[in-house]
């Protein structure tokens, strides 16, 4: 092992990178403007690698380095699951898994003004989006879209949430829709919202609807397309009787 | 001269390496890095917000917290830890997270020798299961001289005891690089030749000195191509889903 050393591959492209790993050089990439999204960081004349995972790239210019965690870091225009810690003056504080809790101006909900905002208890779930995250200050949220509408966004009532890994979090939000919620949803009638940050909420009319979809959900992270299908029908025949 | 170790390995000769990933619960990256019979888990939590009274707030700031496996915690658990702080502090990067606080929790399983240096493993692996940016990672060896001042490498308790000093050696990681041979350097020296953390005891001279730094590196690759290659079988069986 190690001998591959002597010659340098060409591209690490969809290829599990350490951190350490140079992916690319910009030396002879002179007028390009390049895109680095999540652990990749710049030194001097390369680009190296900040996490673990699968370097990925997309035209025309976005690299990234694709791995599943069970912290979240904050990007803008994130749909995320947040928790209120704490309502201070202007703003909510709320938590979303990531280093630093989040802020959520009290104005920013569909109508709201000064005299007519929506007042939120400690340990509301909340549908957010991420609108700004700097280094070193608190990412802030809101729940209006760029239009101003509410759209999906605000409180979550009832129902159940449940944290999972970010990957998982991931696949579940690709389309075409995961095939776990696919064949789910050809025999139960359910309510889910998935934040990019880990958080899973499901409702249903009865609470044993709500916790097989939940542990179908939470199993699905290991399994392919195939694998999936056959766990939610065998999980299905299971309570159908 | 050849030495004769007792379990027959080559002096140069590494015990059997394992280690895995992601094994406990609640923390947000955790691993277990044992190499023969010494045995290190290590837990992440983090980052999380505030940073103690005399960090520096503009930089990510870390704790480690080290359990032996019997005892109470004394000097030796505190030198534990401030080494191992260090060597964190050098291979992350501290300026994505300013002012966030990251705990690893070192527990011992087993000692066997070369305990230091498996500690320095899982935690390096407990970092990359959590996420935290780093710059690259850690190897660690133990490196240690007979009286008859013959090298030996990753000694265990027994032989230990018998050497008249040792080296617990930190170097980077080998890394895979797009760049043409011989462009990564960094003032001259390829970055591969840096060195992280050197603690030694016992008495040598300084020739034995970097005789030892040179064996020591010249292992480390073995031990970067194992991580590699158990992280990306990690990744291949947990992610046929794509």
């Amino acid at each position: 092992m190690g001998t591959e050393v002597s010659t340098s591959p060409t591209s690490l492209i969809d290829q599990t990178v350490v951190p350490g790993d140079i992916v690319l050089d910009l030396s002879n990439m002179t007028n390009q403007t390049i895109k680095l999204g999540s652990g990749l960081r710049q030194d001097n004349d390369s680009i190296s690698a900040m996490r673990a995972g699968k370097l990925r790239y997309s035209k025309p210019n976005k690299y990234w380095v694709e791995s599943s965690h069970k912290r979240y870091i904050p990007r803008p225009e994130d749909h995320v699951l947040g928790i209120v810690v704490d309502c201070k003056g202007e703003n909510y504080w709320v938590d979303i898994k990531g280093p630093q809790l989040a802020l959520l101006p009290v104005l920013a909900f569909e109508g709201a003004n000064k005299r007519n905002y929506p007042k939120f208890e400690v340990s509301t779930l909340l549908y957010t989006r991420v609108v700004k995250t700097n280094t070193g200050m608190n990412p802030e949220l809101s729940c209006v879209d760029e239009s101003g509408k509410a759209a999906v966004f605000g409180p979550l009532k009832d129902g159940f949430m449940f944290e999972t890994s970010t990957g998982l979090s991931r696949m579940l939000l690709s389309s075409p829709t995961c095939p776990v919620l696919e064949a789910l949803g050809k025999k139960l009638s359910f309510e889910t919202a998935f934040g990019l940050n880990g958080r899973c909420w499901v409702h249903a009319a009865a609470p044993r609807i709500v916790i097989i979809v939940a542990n179908a959900l939470m199993n699905s992270e290991t399994l392919s397309g195939t694998q999936q299908r056959i766990m939610v029908e065998k999980l299905l025949e299971k309570i159908s009787d | 001269m050849e030495i004769d170790r007792e379990d027959g390995r080559t002096p140069n000769q590494l015990r059997p390496l394992a280690c895995s990933r992601n094994i406990l619960h609640r923390p947000h990256g955790s691993a277990s890095w044992s190499q023969g019979d010494t045995k290190v888990l290590a837990a992440v939590y983090g980052p999380k917000a505030g940073t103690k009274k005399n960090e520096n707030a503009e930089k990510a700031c870390f704790e480690v917290i080290w359990k032996p496996k019997t005892g109470q915690i004394g000097k030796v658990e505190k030198e534990y830890e401030m080494i191992m702080k260090r060597t964190i502090q050098s291979i992350c990067v501290l300026t994505v997270n300013p002012n966030t606080t990251t705990s690893v929790i070192i527990q011992v399983v087993h000692d066997d020798g070369s305990l230091l240096p498996c500690a320095i493993n899982a935690a390096c692996a407990a970092l990359v299961d959590a996420g935290i940016p780093m710059k690259h990672l850690a190897v660690a060896i133990c490196c240690c001289l007979a009286d008859n001042g013959y090298l030996v490498l990753d000694p265990n308790k027994l032989e230990e005891k018998k050497m008249t000093a040792f080296a617990y050696l930190v170097f980077p990681n080998t890394t895979l690089s797009v760049l043409p041979e011989g462009s990564s350097v960094a003032e001259g020296e390829p970055v591969e030749h840096g060195i992280i953390t050197s603690v030694t005891h016992g008495v040598m001279s300084v020739d034995d000195y970097f005789l030892c730094v040179e064996n020591g590196r010249a292992a480390t690759a073995s031990l970067s191509a194992f991580f590699r290659k158990n992280f990306q079988q990690s990744q291949k069986d947990s992610s046929k889903a794509g």
